[in-house]
């Protein structure tokens, strides 16, 4: 009898995995088997488990995630390893390309090696900021953005259009966010350029802004439970009952929502910044064959695309990646149309201005 | 010839044959290993060399080897060094200190906090080791030991998350006060300095209790005995006679909890909330921060690291003078 169960089991499962491998992208079946391994830095859901399987298992090419979870961090890493990284594949923002293009820590990318390139939607891979240099530097993946994340059982969704709602009395001790991304948002419901692309020729009044936004943030102090520095930490505070609103990427937020969690999200009237993460390759990377095979390969099918939206929450870049996902997933990874309209790109243009006078402004309002 | 001498020597007397000689029994008659043994062990001196040249080299190599690297990192102005960029030795990482104010406050905060927390340490865990040593049997004091350091087998991360999941607002202690009908809403305990310092506490006692029942265990009971005898009181008798001749036991307590609390980084960024942020975050926002600023993270951590010696030090010789003024 035992010995049926088991024949059976391994037969569903025998069944189960040939089901897969047959409904899989062509490209990994047609996959020669390359071997040898490919380094890559991420963060946490963007390379899908089962892609990874799949990929390992046509490639033979081993499929080693080191897991991130900020770009300034990464940096640090790529830096400190330089020039011969153990890296082959980051995650870059999109606004952070300059500082890893001018540090020598990026290879231009060659899309003509890609033949999945063209699954990207144009306005993701053709925009102005993903070709610097006349060089492609990254393989957008994902989009996300700073939102306000509320819980619907506290949080009326009227209250959660400003930004104002975060720093009102009523919700004291039940907020949390990023001190340096609120920064830049506060910098926008003070009524200035959060780039700080329009200070770039004026550095007294860009600091003069910073100055402003540094002190509404002391000023506010009292009222903020948690300043946080990563998704699952707001995630869990948000399960917890730790907070009721605060700040977050969209991302971890979905994730939340797909979870069933009672969350939602909006783009404040005052507005909010969006970010494109990108696979990139590291300038002198150990394995780069493997890298752009381990691209071609995520890039091959929406399908692919719209399973890490599903694990991370963030927006695919893919096309009609949406096609494969729930209501409930197209729900959380999708805003109306006038809250979009709320939305600018974070841009890398005053990186240097402005990170010079933010990140001293974060220490200070961290330690007041 | 004893059975042993015929192993060292490697001849078997019974037989009168010669056995296969094993590796370690060559190399003892080995010539020119015979003759570095001679010479390694020529003198005492030289024997101490010899024996104390590995841990130095650990020491040196695992130790200060960092802390050096460290301290170089921070006379400089620029690490990593980007490309086309030249390094040049300054000072102006320590001067940046001193001349912003908003560094010190995170600085002032984490040593007292540190002193402070290594003093309830002290207070909380002095009973337990004062139990451990003198109330429990010698063969059950071992099991006792082993329980208490079971929370020690899983890493500071998770243990942190222990106690999220214990102070939370869903957490264990506030479902327990709801149930008694204690609270009507959850009592905010996470994210507070009584979060933080509950975690390090949790986190440290040990340190603080080993040393603590060392020096308990070692004092023989005849001593309090006989301060009884003499019609000394409970208080007294513990005043008089166990607290000074445990002082060194304290003193390596805390000496251990003060170093490991100024130096706690993902307990305080776990447990702690907006206002209570320590030196280390100030210090690894340094080196998060992408650009040149490592220099900057290190010289700070440099100022912590010096600070925290003297403190010790200081704190050393006041419990030495102690010590030697109750045995006079």
């Amino acid at each position: 009898m035992t010995k049926n169960t088991f024949s059976r089991r391994h037969f569903l499962g025998t069944a189960a995995m040939t089901g897969a491998a047959l409904a899989s992208p062509v490209y990994l079946r047609s996959a020669k088997a390359a071997g040898g391994e490919v380094n890559i830095w991420t963060y946490n859901d963007f390379v899908p488990k089962a892609f990874k399987e799949q990929f390992e298992a046509e490639t033979g090419i081993k499929v080693n995630v080191r897991l991130v979870d900020d770009q300034g961090k990464q940096f640090n890493l790529l830096a400190a390893e330089a020039p011969n990284p153990t890296v082959d594949i980051m995650t870059v923002a999109g606004h952070r390309f300059l500082q890893f293009i001018d540090s020598e820590l990026l290879a231009p990318l060659d899309t003509g090696r890609l033949s999945n390139w063209g699954n990207i939607n144009p306005t993701f891979s053709e925009s102005d900021w993903a070709t610097i240099n006349g060089s492609k530097w990254g393989a957008p993946i994902l989009s996300g953005m700073e939102v306000l994340s509320y819980n619907t059982e506290m949080v009326s969704a009227e209250e959660a259009a400003s930004w104002d709602v975060l720093f009102s009395e009523k919700y004291k001790g039940q907020t949390a966010y990023i001190i340096q991304d609120m920064m830049s948002i506060v910098m926008l419901m003070l009524g200035y350029d959060g780039n700080m692309v329009a200070y770039m020729d004026d550095p007294e009044k860009a600091a003069a802004i910073v100055e402003e936004a540094k002190q509404f943030l002391i000023s506010k102090k009292p009222l903020v439970r948690k300043y946080y520095d990563g998704g699952a930490e707001v995630q869990q505070m948000f399960v917890n009952q730790d907070i009721a609103l605060g700040h977050s990427w969209n991302g971890p937020a979905a994730a939340l929502i797909n979870d069933g969690f009672p969350l939602a999200m909006s783009i404040p009237k005052e507005g909010s910044y969006g970010f494109v993460y990108t696979y990139n390759i590291a300038n002198n990377a150990p394995n780069v064959d493997n890298a752009y095979t381990f691209l071609d390969a995520i890039l091959a099918s929406p399908e692919i695309g719209a399973s890490m939206t599903k694990a991370s929450g963030f927006i695919s870049t893919y096309k009609d990646a949406s096609n494969y996902l729930t209501d409930l997933e197209k729900a959380s990874t999708s805003f109306p149309e006038e809250q979009l309209a709320n939305l600018q790109f974070f841009r890398a243009e005053a990186n240097e201005l402005k990170y010079n006078l933010v990140d001293p402004a974060v220490e200070a309002v961290k330690a007041a | 010839m004893s059975n042993d001498a015929a192993a060292r020597t490697g001849t078997d007397t019974a037989a009168g044959t010669k056995p296969a000689r094993t590796f370690w029994g060559g190399l003892s008659v080995w010539a020119p290993y015979t003759a570095l043994m001679k010479l390694a062990t020529a003198s005492p001196r030289r024997q101490f060399v010899i024996l104390a040249a590995f841990p130095i080299l650990w020491v040196l190599t695992q130790h200060l080897g960092p802390m050096l690297q460290m301290l170089r990192v921070s006379l400089t102005d620029a690490y990593p060094v980007a490309p086309g960029v030249e390094q040049h030795f300054t000072l102006d990482n320590y001067t940046r200190f001193f001349g912003e104010r908003i560094f010190w406050q995170p600085f002032f905060r984490t040593l007292i906090f540190a002193g402070v927390l290594t003093f309830c340490t002290l207070i909380l865990t002095y009973p337990v080791a004062y139990f451990l040593a003198r109330h429990v049997s010698r063969k059950n004091q071992m099991l006792m030991l082993l329980l208490l350091l079971i929370p020690f087998w899983v890493g500071e991360i998770v243990r942190t998350y222990a106690i999220m999941i214990l102070l939370g607002n869903t957490g264990a202690v506030n479902l327990v006060l709801k149930w008694f009908g204690l609270i009507d809403r959850p009592v905010p305990f996470m994210y507070t300095t009584f979060s933080m310092g509950v975690g390090i506490v949790y986190l440290t006692a040990l340190y603080m209790l080993l040393p603590l029942y060392s020096a308990l265990e070692k004092l023989p009971k005849s001593y309090s005995e006989a301060a009884a005898d003499l019609g000394a009181g409970a208080w007294t008798r513990f005043r008089r006679v166990t607290l000074p001749l445990t002082l060194e036991g304290i003193s390596s307590g805390c000496t251990l909890v003060f170093l490991i609390s100024t130096g706690f980084y993902a307990t305080p960024v776990l447990l702690g909330g907006p206002s209570t942020t320590v030196f280390a975050e100030t210090i690894a926002g340094f080196f998060h921060v992408a650009g040149d600023e490592w220099p900057t993270g290190a010289a700070f951590a440099t100022i912590m690291f010096v600070t925290a010696m003297l403190l010790t030090g200081v704190f050393q010789k006041l419990m030495y003078t102690l010590r030697k003024g109750d045995t006079k």
